[in-house]
């Protein structure tokens, strides 16, 4: 089966949504935005615009050009544009055309079905005629649903028994209040109100007006009659408003915005909240009386609404929200976007009717936490990150960290702390029976397997012997939420400590494993070294020594650096020496100078060549910065 | 005689719901397994998703950095210009240098005065009544539009003119 699609079909915007992967994702317009703007024309040329280019012509083809349609749906009142007449519902079928196509490409197959929505008080005319448009435009209306309906879903309210919900909508240009009680999923309408000519766009052309009189008194010259003035002074009204939503000041600055007297002028006004909101408060005051009435005509007093839901994106601005709060007396949600939420909640009804959302199947745990074993200098290193959907599973290949090390114990961690000591202890076992060998060389597989059941198994196989070891920990993934948050919050207090503590213990590992990789290359290759490169490395190697076995963390880390570079020194001349024995072999056979000429760039690659000696210490640090066992 | 028959009977109606037990036993544990496998599969996918959408952050802040970057400099040179008294051949190497990368960037300003309106590139904030060009042409550039390669960044703000019937 299809997909189908949610549709929040506007009067000024209209936006779609679809359930991708169980999740609800906003479907682009082809000119790249968010919403497809409710507007369609015809050019004088014939030619037939819907959305952005219909809108960006407009004021050039009034006559041709057609906004608001929605408000007509179902009235029988025909439109005309140079001469021909429409419906309603052809016009809003232009507009689903459009949104069908985009989404079609967007999602690189077919659309046919559709659920869209339409304001609580449509009447059955206006819905059927929203439906008809659909057909009109080649989808089958699966649903039509109501706007607060779908914002409702969009937050899940459906799910959680019985409650009255209050969905605020403050648009752009209308503003609706409805009152409406849920129980076992469904949704009945108990009152509706609002105010059609009240909106965000009432604020902006305040807010422009604001500014433009403060300029008027500053010059004498009024910003509004020029239209490039006036079309920078309402981009920065809209910035402004925006900016004031998480700011308590805002800085508009507008240089070169009118030349007076063939003098440039530039405007600079500081805003603050406080005076933005006394601009608007009329605006956000107006709403407070339908949403009583509406409260009134449902027998409700403020106190028994249990949710309030905020839709459009004038809600976005904390005096409207602060007013919402006054009315219901509890504190707004908003965590979904409230410009989206309709077509989230349109898009969410259309998935439970194509089975894009089957809550056994997609509804998966995932691990509150994370879950580590505990490695060299007790750091804890990660095997599955926290929020991680199960079943899952994930190996890591680990190894001793010393020399002839038989057993290593696997302690199971949980939680985001990096040393495994601040961590739970789910667990702890012994893998026995390694092989004699070096530090570094047995290669122990750990595995962590969470089931559906959240059971985790973790097991640890020698690869070397076959051997292996596991043990079985329920209830890893059913902590309650306390636990979570204290756990998550101890990580966030300590962080800082936290991580210089971890890179205390790199350090010490880090030179800890130098000492060990020095001394093997001393001991492998003497002879290549000379006398006093030698010398340098035993010096070094036994300052590091000494500083390893005391506490101070900046001489590890400086003898652990110097080391390095004395090995460094060394090896590098004995890569060049054997560059130049090399190169001498070279010139002795002929025609084969292009490789002479590119000697230099492959010194510190010995990997081009067999004859080159293996300066082990590079490598192993390499392995060590991996993982290394207890 | 018929006794006999049925225990026969018997016997294979028994062996044959010991085969259907086994096979039932069998299609059960198959099931369970590719249950786990189908549930392990979303997971991965799920997981799949969340560490595509990090890396996606991760990404466009890599490509914020460079052009704050660019911005940074500039916000540099231009305090420095703001120093001099005599800013205006600094200030034109700058603006050469931003021209640089815009065009390094394909970013393209789209022509719009005298040209005939297009809805495509160009969005027309109002109309003025003319008669001395003709309709639907370009008369004053109020924001300037730009392209990236052949898509369009920003329309063009612009005024178009009406031609006055006579």
């Amino acid at each position: 089966m299809g997909k189908i699609i949610g549709i929040d079909l506007g009067t000024t915007n209209s936006e779609v949504a679809v359930i991708e992967a169980g999740k609800p994702t906003i479907i682009k317009s082809s000119e790249g935005q968010n919403y497809f703007p409710s507007v369609v024309a015809f050019t004088k040329d014939g030619e037939m615009l819907v959305g952005e280019t219909a809108k960006r012509q407009a004021v050039t083809n009034p006559e041709g050009t057609i906004h608001r349609i929605k408000r007509k749906m179902g009235s029988g009142e025909k439109v005309k544009a140079h001469g021909k007449s429409y419906s309603p519902e052809q016009i809003s079928a232009f507009i689903l055309q459009k949104i069908k196509k985009d989404a079609e490409e967007f999602l690189g197959e077919k659309i046919t079905e559709a659920v869209i929505t339409v304001p609580a008080y449509f009447n059955d005319n206006q819905r059927q005629a929203t439906k008809d448009a659909g057909k009109i435009a080649g989808l089958k209306v699966k649903r039509i649903i109501n706007e607060p309906t779908a914002a409702s879903l969009a937050y899940g309210l459906d799910k959680e028994g019985d409650h009255k919900i209050a969905v605020y909508d403050f648009g752009g240009g209308t503003f609706d209040i409805t009152l409406m009680e849920v129980g076992e999923g469904v949704f009945e309408v108990l009152s509706t109100n609002g105010d059609t000519q009240l909106g965000g766009s009432d604020m902006d052309q305040a807010l422009v007006d604001y500014f433009a009189e403060i300029f008027k008194k500053q010059h004498n010259f009024d910003l509004r009659k020029d239209p490039k003035s006036l079309q920078r002074l309402i981009e920065a009204s809209e910035n402004a408003k925006m900016e004031l939503s998480s700011t308590i000041q805002t800085d508009i600055n507008l240089p070169y915005i009118a030349v007076i007297n063939n003098e440039p002028k530039h405007f600079e006004i500081k805003l603050t909240r406080a005076k933005f909101e006394e601009i608007i408060s009329k605006f956000v005051d107006k709403t407070e009386k339908p949403c009583k009435q509406a409260l009134k005509d449902a027998k409700l007093k403020p106190e028994e609404i249990d949710h309030v839901v905020l839709v459009g994106g004038t809600t976005r601005i904390p005096l409207v929200k602060k007013k919402v709060e006054e009315i219901f007396g509890k504190t707004p949600k908003r965590d979904v976007d409230p410009m989206e939420c309709v077509a989230i909640g349109a898009a969410i009804q259309a998935g439970v009717l194509s089975g894009d959302i089957d809550k056994d199947i997609v509804l998966l745990d995932v691990t509150p936490l994370t879950l580590s074993i505990e490695t060299l200098g007790g750091v804890a290193t990660h095997l599955i990150d926290r929020n991680t959907t199960v079943p899952t599973k994930k190996s890591k290949i680990f190894s001793t960290a010393a020399d002839s090390q038989t057993s290593v114990e696997i302690n199971v961690l949980q939680g985001e702390r990096p040393m495994a000591a601040d961590n739970k202890s789910l667990g702890r076992f012994h893998l026995d029976g390694i092989l004699t060998a070096p530090r570094g060389i047995p290669q122990i597989e750990v595995t962590f397997d969470i089931d559906v059941d959240g059971i985790l198994n973790v097991n640890a196989k020698d690869l070397g012997t076959g051997k292996e070891q596991s043990i079985r920990i329920t209830g890893s993934t059913k902590l309650s939420d306390q636990e979570i948050n204290k756990m998550k919050k101890e990580a966030e207090e300590h962080e800082e400590d936290d991580k210089k503590r971890k890179e205390k213990v790199e350090i010490r590992n880090n030179g800890d494993a130098l000492v060990h990789s020095a001394q093997k290359t001393l001991d492998e290759i003497k002879d290549k070294f000379t006398d006093e490169d030698k010398k340098a490395i035993e010096d070094a190697l036994k300052e590091l020594r000494n500083a390893l076995s005391g506490d101070d963390i900046d001489a590890i880390k400086e003898k652990t650096d110097a080391l390095t570079q004395v090995l460094q020194k060394a090896s590098t001349a004995i890569y060049q020496k054997a560059a130049q024995q090399a190169a001498q072999q070279h010139q002795q056979t002929p025609g084969e100078d292009q490789q002479s000429s590119s000697e230099e760039a492959w010194t510190g690659h010995p990997d081009d060549d067999d004859k080159t000696i293996n300066a082990d210490y590079k490598v192993k640090k390499d392995e060590d910065k991996k993982d290394k066992k207890k | 005689m018929t006794t006999k028959k049925t225990t026969g009977k018997k016997k294979e109606n028994t062996q044959k719901n010991t085969n259907l037990k086994k096979e039932i036993e069998k299609l059960k544990v198959e099931l369970k397994e590719k249950n786990d496998k189908l549930l392990r599969s979303i997971a991965d996918f799920q997981n799949y998703q969340k560490r595509i959408e990090k890396e996606i952050t991760c990404h466009e802040q890599e490509t914020k950095k460079k052009y704050l970057e660019e911005l940074i400099d500039l916000h540099e040179l231009l305090k420095k210009a703001y120093e001099d008294n005599n800013p205006k051949e600094g200030l034109k190497l700058l603006i050469n240098n931003i021209q640089n990368f815009l065009e390094k960037e394909q970013i393209k300003p789209i022509k719009c005065i005298g040209e005939k309106f297009n809805h495509n590139i160009h969005h027309a904030i109002t109309t003025l009544e003319k008669n001395d060009c003709e309709d639907n042409t370009i008369i004053e550039e109020v924001k300037k539009g730009y392209m990236l390669n052949d898509k369009i960044l920003r329309p063009s703000h612009v005024i178009v003119a009406k031609k006055v019937e006579k």
